[in-house]
């Protein structure tokens, strides 16, 4: 459309046209993701602590996370478990069942139920840890607890906080973390066209194979953005358990971020934090850049073949 | 024109006795209002240390006023919700890092190290001396909680007493008669009775009574259980240079105590995921033998909340306390107080008031005033003769344990230190580790984030 006007003038439209529709996005980088990651690598060479001084600049913080912290080989494992256990079991798969069920069955009770999987999301994240705490209480008035020994019969509470912790912080966390999963699978669900299932219907394609050859082709593409949209976001949130576990017992539930806040924030080691949040950029900004090679994103994000007008 | 007479004496005269008039008048225009910032964390169980330095800038001000300074006080309150000492030392010392820090400040005393070695805080040796009437009567003993290697940095606020709370009924419900609950007390001061026996004293209430527990402790970090650690000779710091000492298989003798106590069924695994107001209740409403604790929990929780009897003998004929055992028979039992102290900025503009205003805070009436209503021990021996105090029962009984009382060691990295074994304990407790990898834990977690730590 522009070029028909000419040739004048569309060269300053185009550099006003970028800075008007890239320009908030590259302050709010900047802002909130360059200059942080500045101030970062600076701390990170300082012997920054309790009192907040730098004394020196150092190394020392690295020499640290490579030689003597031996916390960390356990703390990398364990944010693996939680990550991929996370993603796989709830962000995607159940995010795609939920998506999958409730726009088979009919509309109003389809959304009644989505609606349903949105108020963990919706909820402040105290109270819907607080709702946690109460399930997974360890004495008799825990929900839990009143289920399995009213209704199952056991005998003595159990204590799930202890001898589960790893499970309660993934499920806690994925039952939030479907409802995204699932809101765009259904958005996605309800974009293919209707004539494709008649056609599979006529062809005498199941359920399963018209899930199978319809509707998981449609969803490729957002299966990979929610799968490295999670990834990212669930590496460096550790809100609901610090709320939950508080890392704990000992330090079977603390992932890498919560690591490096218990590092920075409970003992004062700001600039040992510091060097220990460089490697979680780092490894954010490698996962997603294997995500989206893995993922083929930039073919998602190519201009379309044929023109829609 | 009009002509005064007398015109030139009476301007003359009018602005004379506007100057005198303005020159009596002076002090009062003069008068210079001091303000003085106090840090205080916001603390059910001590309200009268903020509480105190408040009352005492009127009497400040009264002495200022009758020495003719123009000079007075008023003191501004900041209240940190910190959850512990330690979580607001720390906030405290971010607070002075860019500073923001206040004039003078209320602290364990075990962190007031950790404010010297940034510069923090002011040295006191020569007010101290300077102000015998305010200071000169301290417990000597109270002194070197408040002291850094190289001086005195810090003003003794109170002191108290910590020990093992035992239910007698759930003992004797377990089977134990009265002569043996009632010569507890005796046997740990003599050293006759032993961790390992409260272990299974607390086995036998679970096993034989309703009570769910044997041996509960604070589910955060903090002084209480340091005393076991005590118990089994961890003095936690080299006399000699003062730096922090690791004694490996004596960490790993008092963790091993835990983790008799979990294996037993007597300390619960879940102990340190516990509410603080949980654990009381289990104690005070009979589901638990031991509470591990200090002596003003029955001042400000046990009897208020509680309603535990006020009255000595009342109480002592259900329950009662023992101080913390010896490892072994024959070995030495401990207690360990834990002293609050205040001290005073480094920078604050003025040193000389902020010291007196703390001597006033400090006088005997006002420290009673602090030690009867939440059952925290005095600092001065006037305190003894004081009616109010001699009351107070359970203050005369806890001074008892005086005699055996340890101090957390005054080193500016301890607090982080207690942060280590406190993980080492959950790690044991939630069965993570075994007391072995527990010291091995403590050990190698020290040494890699502390500096000049002594293992032996």
């Amino acid at each position: 459309m522009i070029e028909r006007r000419g040739h004048a003038g569309s060269a300053t439209r185009r550099r006003a046209n970028s800075v008007i529709f890239l320009g908030p996005a590259i302050v709010l980088t900047v802002l909130f993701f360059v200059v942080p990651v500045i101030i970062d690598i600076a701390v990170s060479f300082t012997d920054l602590s309790r009192s907040l001084r730098i004394t020196e600049f150092t190394t020392e913080q690295y020499e640290k996370v490579f030689r003597t912290d031996r916390r960390l080989s356990q703390v990398i494992g364990l944010t693996f478990i939680y990550v991929f256990g996370t993603l796989a079991i709830f962000n995607v798969t159940f995010g795609l069942i939920l998506a999958i069920t409730t726009t088979a069955i009919r509309n109003v009770s389809g959304s009644f139920f989505r609606g349903v999987w949105l108020l963990p999301r919706m909820s402040p994240s105290v109270l819907y840890i607080l709702l946690w705490l109460w399930a997974v209480s360890p004495t008799e008035a825990g929900l839990v607890n009143q289920v399995l020994m009213q209704v199952f019969g056991l005998d003595a509470p159990l204590d799930l906080l202890t001898s589960a912790p790893i499970a309660l912080i993934i499920i806690s966390n994925g039952f939030i973390g479907a409802s995204m999963g699932m809101i765009i699978f259904t958005a996605a669900i309800r974009g293919i066209p209707e004539h494709l299932f008649h056609a599979a219907a006529v062809d005498g394609a199941g359920t399963f194979a018209t899930i199978r050859f319809i509707t998981l082709p449609a969803l490729r593409w957002p299966i990979s953005f929610v799968t490295i949209y999670q990834t990212l976001s669930l590496l460096v949130s550790f809100e609901y358990i610090l709320l939950l576990t508080k890392g704990g017992p000992f330090y079977d539930t603390t992932v890498y971020a919560l690591y490096v806040y218990r590092r920075a924030f409970e003992s004062g080691q700001y600039g040992y934090g510091a060097a220990l949040a460089l490697f979680l950029i780092v490894i954010g900004v490698v996962v997603a850049l294997i995500g989206w090679r893995f993922f083929d994103m930039e073919r998602l994000l190519q201009r379309p073949r044929i023109e829609v007008q | 024109m009009i002509h005064w007479r007398f015109g030139t004496a009476a301007l003359l005269t009018a602005t004379l006795a506007g100057i005198v008039a303005f020159i009596a008048a002076t002090p009062l225009f003069a008068q210079e209002t001091v303000k003085l910032e106090l840090w205080s964390r916001q603390d059910p169980s001590g309200p009268l240390r903020p509480g105190n330095v408040v009352k005492a800038a009127e009497r400040l001000n009264k002495e200022l006023e009758a020495e003719g300074s123009p000079k007075r006080v008023e003191v501004a309150v900041r209240e940190s919700p910190a959850k512990g000492f330690d979580d607001d030392a720390l906030q405290l010392l971010k607070v002075f890092g860019i500073g923001e820090g206040p004039d003078i400040f209320i602290a364990a005393h075990e962190w007031v190290c950790a404010f010297h070695e940034d510069g923090f805080v002011l040295k006191l040796d020569d007010y101290i001396a300077k102000y015998p009437q305010h200071f000169g009567t301290i417990f000597p003993s109270l002194w070197s909680s408040a002291k850094c290697p190289d001086g005195t940095y810090a003003i003794p606020q109170d002191a108290e007493a910590r020990m093992f709370f035992y239910n007698k009924k759930l003992l004797r419900e377990a089977g134990y008669d009265a002569a043996f609950i009632d010569a507890m007390p005796e046997r740990t001061l003599s050293g006759d009775l032993t961790m390992d026996e409260v272990l299974d004293i607390a086995k036998q209430v679970v096993d034989k009574t309703k009570a769910q527990y044997g041996v509960l402790h604070r589910p955060n970090k903090g002084p209480d259980y340091i005393m076991v650690f005590n118990a089994y000779g961890n003095d936690f710091v080299d006399p000699q240079s003062g730096k922090l000492l690791l004694e490996r298989d004596k960490l790993a003798a008092a963790f091993g105590w835990f983790e008799r106590g979990v294996k037993d069924g007597v300390i619960p695994a879940n102990n340190t995921a516990m509410e603080f107001d949980a654990l009381r209740k289990e104690f005070y409403t009979g589901n638990a033998a031991f509470w591990m604790y200090g002596i003003w929990d029955l001042g400000s929780v046990a009897f208020p909340t509680y309603g535990l009897p006020q009255d000595e003998k009342a109480f002592f004929a259900d329950w009662g306390w023992i101080a913390g055992p010896a490892p072994e028979k024959g070995g030495a039992p401990v207690s360990l107080t834990h002293p609050i102290v205040y001290a005073i900025a480094a920078d604050t503009k003025e040193p000389e008031l902020a010291v007196r205003l703390i001597g006033h805070a400090s006088a005997a009436d006002l420290n009673t005033d602090h030690a009867v209503t939440t059952t925290h021990l005095g600092i001065k021996p006037e305190q003894l003769e004081d009616k109010r105090y001699a009351d107070a029962w359970p203050l005369a009984r806890a001074t008892e344990m005086l005699k055996i009382t340890k101090f957390l060691p005054n080193n500016s990295q301890f607090g982080e230190l207690n942060g280590i074994i406190f993980a080492g304990i959950q790690g044991i407790e939630s069965g993570r580790l075994t007391a072995e990898q527990a010291a091995d834990f403590v050990v190698e977690e020290a040494s890699s984030t502390l500096e000049d730590v002594i293992v032996k």
